[in-house]
């Protein structure tokens, strides 16, 4: 890093340096009469500087960015081919072996039963009338699960010969004294790919001193060769960015000149670095959306879009195995909708009226001092940490609701419920709603105010019939703004509204939210390949799509609403 | 335009006049938070007649204006001195209810603004607050009315459940006083109620004003010299919150006692 350090160091200094350089080559140009130059010498001097660091500077952050992939690709690169020999060789050794074309042979065979007892299954399901025929069916299952048992156990056997084997080799070729080189290259390229990932992240980290090297001798050697391919690309890449400065430095000093526009290019190079954060901004939103989209895509190869929108069932157990009977678990999402939905309408009865009611007291009845202080006071309450609201839900809102509700006679009522969540949700949303109403509702225009009360009417009749009418669709903004903050809502649900997908209306029980199995789906340690983690995406993606209607919506109601008033 | 050049000198301040008197001040003061806005103004309006006040911008024409409907009450820090009688009663008294007073003095303002409601709602919206109307029937009776007096029902006949944002400025402004004349009042204040318009819609509104002179007391603030010749019989001119001059249209721009009207009405301050 040192290299790259002092080559960032002395591009600076250059670009300091292009700084004077353009500027007094400018003053110069006119002897000192900078009247006569079309842009102020600081211009010059910025225009300069900019093309001396600006490249180096983007080529080492690129380097920043793919420098550790560039060497990692380079590194199995040369790893596989010192290792070109040995596979050769285990290729040969494969062909030969008896026992592993056998294994595969059956194991090829076994899986073409499987498919034929799925058709066959396929169409008993399919018949109709005499010609179907549960008990075959069940027959047919039972062959089936014993048969993919074998699959199974035939897969593993091929695997375990082929480890053998590749066991021999390696034994052999380190008898006969093969590099070590060699040897990293051959354990790499046959180890399964996550285990090739490990190797080269140990290798590289070995090489950068974040591990000790006692690992293994094969992991040694691999990380000499990270090390040789990191040095040679630092010091290619340094040299490129010095001498790109170098070069930025040369050619615009020589644009410099009395008549040259440098203030216009200096204005064409903000505004494209403005250009350039927005669209940072956009990508990183589009990459989110597009990564969502994609693993859900994947989850809905292996369960229908139908069964998940509009199944009751939400049971998204682990698989131990592939092709282990009853393995999808339930993916209905119903029960998730609807506790959203439930948790969301708790707190729009709670946050609503208070929210509004306090909105109005303060921007029409309240006295300015009032309205000073109970307004950041209320705005406070958008301060706290949801987490903060959690603990208040599960340790206060929760047991006083029991204990009331079992006051009242009710059974079995439960810490957390649905009501505790949706009512500290609630309570969270109030300064939103207070906050945007109060906004809207100030800016009906005092010329309506004024209009109603020359009509002889009193404050409230003014407030009912004028302004509310004048201020609902931005109200109406506020408070879609204000749902799709709720369902999106996630600290609070999670540690008090229980976990269990219950499909009720019924607040006292324990509900669960799309943003709650999110969590749980993905906190721990999870295959990104089962359904299980990747039903966490499709989750999410239909949350992304309720917040993001809900969101345009809210903005073209408040749109229209600005337009009719300015 | 009516010719009210004949008529102009019954209007005669010191006598009188032969209409009755229907506002009367005597040393109304108006301060905003400590500060002299209005200066002991003593004023006899005639009834069925306009008055407009002119004079320039600050100068506490409509500041005298908005104490008739005691508007200055929605303003904080105000704070209005002096009698003010309508009809003989008392308006500047804590006993007299501004929500009372109100609906018997209407006010038309700057800029137009209609609700945003329907054209039909708009009308009726003092004859609902205030009951006026027993019946559907009654309460349509009452919005055509006001509708045809503000010179607004051939156009709008047809489409009353429109929303009254809907119709052009000069069209805002008549619906608005057919709003205000829905509850009958019995004096129409206008703040500067045709600045906002182009002159087509303001030769209309005009036209409308002296029509319906026949049946309220109409007091109109201005900044146009000519619409207060135009429209008005009498005329007061208020200069830094002081009441300057008021005696008959005619006489004032013709004829001006005091040197600071006649410099303001040739356009040499103001």
């Amino acid at each position: 890093m040192s290299v790259i350090a002092i080559v960032a160091l002395a591009i600076l200094v250059m670009l300091a340096g292009g700084f004077y350089a353009g500027r007094s080559r400018a003053i110069a140009a006119v002897s000192g009469n900078t009247v006569g130059l079309h842009s102020l010498p600081n211009f010059h001097g910025y225009y300069v500087a900019i093309w001396t660091g600006l490249p180096a500077f983007l080529l080492l952050a690129a380097f920043g960015l793919f420098g550790s992939e560039a060497v990692e690709r380079l590194t199995f690169a040369e790893l596989r081919r010192d290792a070109a020999a040995l596979g050769a060789q285990l290729e040969q050794r494969l062909d030969d072996d008896a026992r592993y074309q056998a294994l595969r042979g059956e194991a090829v065979q076994l899986r073409g039963r499987v498919s034929a007892l799925n058709e066959d299954m396929e169409r008993l399901r399919s018949a109709r009338g005499d010609d179907r025929q549960p008990e075959l069916l069940e027959q047919l299952r039972a062959e089936q699960l014993d048969v993919l048992n074998a699959v199974t156990s035939a897969e593993e056997a091929v695997i375990r010969r082929r480890a053998e084997l590749v066991d021999g080799v390696a034994l052999e070729a380190r008898a006969s004294g093969a590099s070590l080189h060699e040897l990293a290259g051959f354990e790499l390229v046959q180890a399964p790919r996550e285990r090739r990932q490990l190797f080269l992240s140990d290798a590289i980290q070995i090489a950068n001193g974040e591990l000790p090297s006692r690992e293994s001798e094969e992991l040694a050697a691999a990380s000499e060769i990270v090390v040789r391919h990191q040095t040679q690309i630092r010091y290619l890449v340094s040299v490129i960015a010095v001498i790109m400065a170098a070069a930025g430095l040369m050619r615009t000093r020589d644009q410099v000149a009395p008549e040259f526009r440098a203030r216009n290019h200096v204005e064409n190079l903000v505004t494209a670095l403005l250009l350039l954060s927005s669209v940072i901004a956009i990508l990183t939103t589009v990459g989110i959306v597009f990564s969502l989209l994609f693993e859900s895509i994947r989850f809905f190869s292996t369960v229908p879009v139908s069964e998940f929108l509009f199944g009751l069932q939400w049971s998204p157990q682990i698989a131990l195995r592939a092709d282990q009977v009853g393995q999808s678990g339930a993916f209905g999402a119903v029960p998730l909708f609807a506790g959203t939905a439930l948790i969301t309408l708790i707190a729009m009865a709670v946050a609503v009226p208070i929210g509004l009611l306090s909105a109005i007291y303060l921007s029409e009845y309240a006295g300015p001092r009032f309205r000073a202080t109970a307004k950041p006071m209320l705005e406070i309450l958008a301060g706290i940490p949801t987490v903060v609201y959690g603990f208040f839900a599960l340790l206060t809102v929760g047991p006083a609701i029991r204990s009331l509700f079992t006051l009242l006679g009710f059974d079995d009522v439960v810490t957390q419920s649905a009501l505790s969540a949706g009512l500290v949700m609630g309570i969270m949303i109030i300064p939103f709603i207070s906050s945007l109403s109060d906004d809207v509702i100030n800016s009906v225009p005092q010329t309506l105010r004024d209009g109603s009360y020359a009509m002889g009417a009193t404050r409230s009749e003014t407030i009912t019939r004028v302004v509310m009418p004048a201020a609902l669709p931005g109200i109406v903004g506020a408070i879609l703004l204000a749902v799709s903050r709720a369902v999106g809502e996630t600290m609070i649900v999670v540690m008090a509204a229980g976990q269990g997908a219950n499909l009720t209306a019924n607040p006292l029980e324990s509900v669960t939210t799309i943003t709650v199995q999110i969590v749980m789906l993905l906190t721990g340690d999870q295959e990104f390949d089962s359904p299980k983690t990747l039903s966490a995406f499709a989750l999410g993606l239909v949350l992304f799509a309720i917040t993001l209607v809900m969101n345009v919506i809210a903005l073209r109601v408040v749109q229209r609403y600005r337009e009719k008033y300015d | 335009m009516p010719d009210n050049h004949p008529q102009a000198q019954i209007y005669d301040s010191h006598s009188g006049g032969e209409r009755p008197i229907k506002v009367a001040a005597r040393d109304v003061c108006v301060e905003y938070n400590g500060k002299q806005a209005l200066n002991h103004v003593s004023i006899d309006i005639p009834d069925r007649s306009v008055t407009a006040f002119i004079g320039p911008s600050g100068c506490g024409k409509s500041t005298f204006l908005r104490c008739l409907n005691r508007m200055n009450d929605t303003i904080e820090g105000a704070r209005v001195t002096g009698s003010l009688k309508i009809d003989g009663r008392e308006v500047n008294d804590r006993a007299v209810d501004p929500v009372v007073l109100r609906a018997s003095v209407g006010m038309v303002f700057q800029k137009p603004n209609p609700f945003p409601k329907s054209i039909y709602d708009n009308v009726a919206y003092g004859p609902r607050i205030h009951g006026l109307a027993l019946s559907k029937n009654a309460l349509d009776g009452i919005v055509e009315t006001a509708l045809r007096k503000a010179g607004l029902w051939e156009e709008v006949s047809d489409r009353l459940a429109d929303p009254g944002t809907s119709l052009s400025g000069g069209q805002q402004q008549r619906l608005v006083i057919a709003r205000a004349i829905a509850i009958n009042p019995e004096v129409i204040l206008m703040d500067e109620p045709c600045s906002a318009l182009d002159p087509i819609a303001t030769a209309k509104i005009e036209e409308l004003i002296d029509e319906l002179r026949e049946n309220y007391c109409i007091i109109i603030v201005t900044h146009s010299m000519q619409q207060a010749a135009r429209v008005s019989q009498k005329t007061a001119f208020f200069h830094m919150g002081n009441l300057v001059e008021f005696g008959p249209t005619e006489d004032i721009f013709t004829n001006p006692r005091d040197p600071r009207t006649q410099d303001y009405i040739t356009g040499r301050f103001g």
